[in-house]
């Protein structure tokens, strides 16, 4: 079967495949980044438990493979009092894992920042918050437009962790298992979604740069 | 240029501070008087730079107390930062807000700090600018200047808070040579015009033109001070003659 | 002083009484909070029985143990090995990009781009599923090995690119006035140098390969992850297998991070890696 049969017979299931790859990469993204703020902020936090455990909140999601994170969600904690959808596993796990990343992101935004920009801050009497609001967050959120189009990607590329659970649509990767199964298809299966993660990410590569061409601060 | 007598603008009375086993200040008693152009000058290491950011508390002491216009330097929250409005600070580094525009640099403290209206703000940035000389530049990024423009924005920065006192941390000491003068001549300008002003620096012509009185600083102590005339001409201490002895070859 | 401060220090001022106070009480406020976190975890363990010896006594069993470094011992033989050809294909796909050949060069450029954009798992479906359809059996080593060496390809050569650039210009310049050719030069004076920059970022690499060698299960390749399957239907023990597991490749992924820093702190070097390129 080549490309043009299986968009034949199954075109109608790769467009939702496709869409729900999308919408699970964007979920997760969006997620990443507000758990990731969040524990960005208890790792800067002058208070050093909040510190120790940002710390080691980063360190576990970003060294756990995300398998292994998906099997404890999906298998594990049913025996522990909490019994999630698949769905909500997948982006649980994939949130965690992008949060992780993405508070080491902001921590190397907020590092590249310099001691001086801050003193300066300080010297014509901006207070605390008026320093993080308009010092820290702009210049370490522009600094970050890279290694966050990168972590975007990185993103969507996880999302092919969808695959080892049963999901309605299949994502893109659970797609060439879905097609194998009902059919010979098999290359034009793995074909169509390279095509798409290749083509998805090409974009979200350029559109990342533009941005950073846009925003990026010169020191 | 006549000094008053009644409070001093700035006063440090029997400051200390260490950074670990060091004692980088040692009993520093110094007060600053309106309009008084005061220049610190002393070896590296000396603790010059530290005193200078203890004024507007960019450094911490251990004891001593240190008061502007007769008031106790506050120790934290919206106080000290009220405070640090009224004292303008020039960095070695320029250290101007790398993600904001000239004119954004000049008037983020008037429109945020004081809550000057944004058209009169901006209007009083450009004047500024015109006078430091790099109004034309008003629309790029700090990076697109050179160091001594760069710095003397960092001057205008300052000035837009309507300082009551300015300090300068070795303002000169990053630039190119060629670039010393045009920065120079800005705060030459400022002193004519009665700034209250801390200077430390390595420009002993600009100290000896401009200052009111010389502060000489080694191993965390104010050693000597006097008119510039008398320091440069007859310093009193070995230590001074020794670090005036060592410059002479520059 | 203030150069050597880390910023996450250098963002607050040095307390005053009142911060000092608002400080502790945080810290009174969090502790107590991150106490009542952990305890809420282990009674959850507690109250569903998951705390019962019989899920955890087999842990003192040095069989158990045999069983699971095992797999571990096959982990690491797909880690290492995938991580070599990795290492030797991320090395060729660079230099056929940097070289004067121009269709080489957009070859190397457009495969190291589609490697880099590919899910693993996309290639371990293509090894397990596609490629057997057309008669050709692997062995399970290899249908893991492979596709996890082809997806840490494109970025090796991206991080073997970057070494490149960082090498100072000069040092080329230098060598081009003594008449060198640019295969010498690249070869004698770059590629030395660049690799050295590049062995920190090399390592942290092989945590994204440890962590893509985790599906090894799909091929039934006999891994730490498969393992541990194993003896979860054994023991019926799956939280506790599952938990300790996990804890395992923390610890190594971990241990391989803190050694790339260390290395990159030695060297003076920084550590390049997916998020530090360009993205695609």
């Amino acid at each position: 079967m080549g490309v043009t049969e299986v968009f034949t017979t199954f075109g109608d299931v790769y467009l939702r495949s496709v869409l729900s790859t999308w919408l699970m990469t964007a979920v997760c993204f969006a997620g990443g980044l507000a758990l990731g703020i969040l524990v960005t902020v208890l790792r800067v936090s002058p208070v050093k438990p909040l510190r120790v455990a940002g710390d080691v909140y980063v360190q576990l999601f970003r060294n756990i493979p995300t398998v292994s994170l998906l099997v404890i969600f999906v298998y594990a904690l049913p025996y522990l009092g909490a019994t999630l959808s698949y769905r909500t596993c997948l982006l649980a796990c994939v949130i965690l894992v992008v949060s992780s990343f993405a508070s080491e992101n902001f921590m190397s935004g907020i590092n590249a920042i310099g001691v001086g920009q801050i003193e300066a801050a300080r010297s014509i009497g901006l207070t605390f918050v008026q320093i993080v609001r308009l010092i820290v967050i702009p210049q370490s959120l522009r600094t970050t437009v890279l290694p966050m189009t990168n972590l975007l990607i990185a993103t969507l590329l996880t999302t092919a962790m969808g695959s080892q659970v049963p999901l309605t649509p299949p994502e893109l990767t659970g797609m060439v298992n879905y097609v194998n199964s009902r059919s010979v298809a098999g290359i034009s299966a793995f074909i169509v979604s390279a095509i798409c993660y290749a083509g998805t990410s090409v974009v979200l590569g350029w559109l990342g740069n533009k941005l950073d061409e846009k925003v990026r601060i010169v020191r | 240029m006549a000094i008053e007598t009644a409070t001093p603008v700035i006063e440090l009375r029997h400051v200390d501070k260490h950074y670990g086993p060091l004692h980088v200040l040692r009993d520093i008693n110094l007060s600053v008087a309106k309009g008084e152009v005061l220049v610190v000058i002393g070896p590296s290491g000396s603790g010059k730079s530290t005193m200078c950011r203890t004024i507007n508390r960019l450094e911490t002491i251990d004891s001593g107390e240190i008061l502007i216009e007769g008031t106790p330097l506050p120790q934290e929250g919206k106080e000290l930062a009220a405070l640090r409005a009224k004292v303008g600070m020039v960095f070695q580094s320029f250290n101007l807000f790398a993600h904001k525009t000239i004119l954004q640099n000049v008037t983020m403290g008037p429109i945020e700090v004081l809550h000057t209206p944004r058209e009169q703000a901006e209007a009083e940035a450009m004047e500024l600018l015109r006078r430091v000389g790099v109004d034309s530049q008003a629309a790029k990024v700090p990076a697109q200047l050179s160091g001594g423009q760069q710095q003397r924005v960092a001057i205008a920065r300052s000035l837009a808070m309507h300082p009551t006192a300015m300090l300068f941390d070795e303002p000169t000491s990053a630039l190119d040579p060629e670039m010393i003068n045009e920065v120079l001549a800005v705060m030459v300008e400022l002193a004519q015009e009665g700034m209250t002003m801390v200077v430390v620096t390595h420009e002993m012509n600009f100290a000896r033109r401009v200052a009111n009185r010389v502060v000489f600083m080694a191993d965390g102590q104010i050693v000597e001070q006097n008119s510039p005339d008398e320091f440069f001409d007859h310093p009193q201490s070995q230590r001074a003659k020794d670090f005036l002895e060592s410059i002479k070859g520059h | 002083m203030s150069a050597n401060v880390s910023m996450r220090d250098a963002l607050y001022e040095a307390p005053g009484p009142k911060t000092r106070r608002r400080v502790a009480i945080g810290t009174g406020i969090s502790v107590v909070l991150l106490l009542g976190l952990i305890a809420f975890v282990i009674r959850q363990f507690y109250v569903n029985d998951q705390l019962n010896p019989r899920y955890w006594s087999f842990f003192a069993r040095w069989t158990t143990w045999r069983f699971l470094l095992r797999g571990l011992a096959g982990t690491i033989r797909v880690a290492f090995t995938a991580g070599i050809i990795a290492m030797i294909l991320g090395l060729l796909l660079m230099l056929g990009r940097i070289s004067h050949n121009r269709p080489l060069s957009v070859a190397c450029h457009v495969i190291t781009d589609l490697f880099r954009s590919l899910p693993s798992l996309l290639l371990i479906y293509f090894f397990f599923l596609v490629i057997p359809k057309y008669g050709l059996r692997m062995p399970s080593f290899w249908m893991i090995t492979v596709p996890v060496a082809l997806a840490a390809s494109g970025v090796l050569a991206e991080v073997f690119r970057a070494g490149v650039n960082a090498v100072p210009k000069g040092q080329s310049e230098a060598a081009m006035a003594l008449g060198m050719t640019h295969g010498k030069i690249t070869r004698k004076i770059v590629l030395p140098q660049a690799l050295r920059i590049v062995v920190p970022s090399l390592v942290s690499q092989l945590v994204v390969v440890v962590k893509d060698t985790t599906v090894a299960y799909v091929v039934s390749y006999p891994d730490l992850m498969q393992n541990a399957r194993v003896l979860i239907s054994n023991y019926d023990a799956l939280v506790s297998m599952y938990f300790v597991v996990a804890l395992i490749y923390i610890a190594i992924n971990y241990a391989t991070n803190q050694f790339s820093i260390y290395l990159a702190h030695r060297e003076g070097t920084s550590i390049m890696s997916r998020t530090t390129e360009n993205p695609v």
